[in-house]
């Protein structure tokens, strides 16, 4: 792991903590590995790796009937298998939860086969009427608590997405 | 011979005490509310594809002085196997899952499922490392094993082999927000702890 990219990884999980998030359940896209990583070893989180994102989905709305907070992190195309069990589960009971997702697709991703998930992953995040930032430098960082917050207000899922350059500690 | 489901859930409504209770889609839903007609304590969780379990997983990880029951039918664990995975790495003692096997899509005119004739949930079980695994096709063994299966401490899976229902069982007359304010309410009340127009 550079440092950079260390260095990102810790302030988000800073941001998360902060956030009161004690909880992130996860499966990796290249984009978010280290950040994973992170999480797993420290002990403000309990880290539960998923093997489908939508599982995620369910685990983290569960933790809304208690005073647990959670996450979900996962990459853009991770997100984009998600959309039945958000309109079901979070928008039908009205159940919030929050997502942190690498922006894939997008320009400077070298990916070929991540392209196509990066054309429609913002139209359909706007049909869905699912509310999110991008997240491009370290400075933007400090969006996280009031992004999370939102969706206790919103009462569905908010998300911010993350951009290829800062993950890789570059902006 | 399977068990009827009915009467497999009439059981266990009759040894129902403090737990809550997540329910799938179709059957699941249908029955446990046509016997109990529970608005509080049970969440009617329906047509999640697979998610019950991981739902209640979170609602048990959170709330770990509280049991919950978990019900997911075999149509909705063939499309996410991995929900075993899963539970095994949580081990949550107070949860408990019963996948109610009757080798249908019991909500959609319980069109059989593909193949299912070959398939062994409790190896599935077994193999992805959990440890206390039942299967039942017989109410009488149910009853008789229900204290060890069930009631004792620890996560455990308990695979119910029931017939199929045979007609439309209908579910909960509540839209979503309110399933979600009845349910969260009675946490609310039994924990103290505040879940709603809580900022964090």
């Amino acid at each position: 792991m550079t440092s950079g990219r260390r260095e990102v990884s810790d302030i988000i999980v800073n941001q998360l903590a902060e956030s009161g998030i004690s909880l992130i359940a996860s499966l990796p896209d290249d984009w978010v590995a280290d950040l994973i990583k992170v999480v797993e070893v420290d002990n403000r989180f309990k880290h539960v790796p998923v093997y489908r994102e939508e599982s995620a989905i369910g685990l983290c709305s569960g933790t809304y009937f208690s005073k647990t907070y959670s996450a979900a992190v996962m990459g853009a195309s991770g997100m984009l298998t998600c959309i039945y069990a958000i309109t079901k589960i979070n928008y039908t009971y009205e159940i919030p939860m929050f997502f942190l997702v690498s922006m894939r697709g997008a320009i400077g991703d070298t990916a070929k086969y991540q392209i196509s998930n990066g054309i429609y992953f913002f139209d359909v995040l706007n049909t869905i009427g699912l509310p999110y930032k991008v997240l491009e430098s370290r400075e933007q960082l400090s969006e996280i608590p009031r992004v999370h917050r939102h969706s206790r207000v919103y009462n569905r899922p908010s998300a911010v997405i993350l951009s290829r350059e800062l993950l890789n500690g570059e902006t | 011979m399977p068990m009827n489901l009915r009467e497999t859930f009439a059981y266990m409504v009759s040894r129902w005490t403090d737990e809550l209770v997540v329910t799938s889609a179709g059957h699941s839903s249908g029955t446990w509310w046509d016997l109990t007609h529970e608005r509080d304590r049970v969440f009617y969780l329906t047509a999640s594809m697979s998610l019950s379990s991981m739902f209640a997983s979170g609602i048990a990880v959170g709330n770990p002085d509280i049991k919950v029951w978990a019900m997911s039918g075999d149509g909705a664990f063939v499309m996410n196997p991995g929900m075993l995975f899963v539970e095994r790495q949580m081990n949550l003692p107070n949860l408990t899952h019963f996948l109610v096997s009757n080798k249908c899509y019991g909500s959609t005119e319980e069109v059989d499922i593909p193949f299912s004739e070959h398939a062994d949930y409790t190896k599935m079980a077994h193999g992805s490392g959990i440890e206390r695994v039942y299967s039942f096709d017989k109410l009488e063994d149910f009853k008789d094993q229900f204290d060890e299966a069930v009631m004792a401490e620890g996560h455990s899976f308990v695979v119910l082999n029931v017939e199929k229902v045979g007609k439309e069982i209908r579910t909960a007359t509540m839209d979503g927000p309110e399933v979600k304010f009845r349910f969260g309410r009675y946490v609310e009340e039994r924990t103290g702890e505040a879940i709603f127009n809580v900022l964090p």
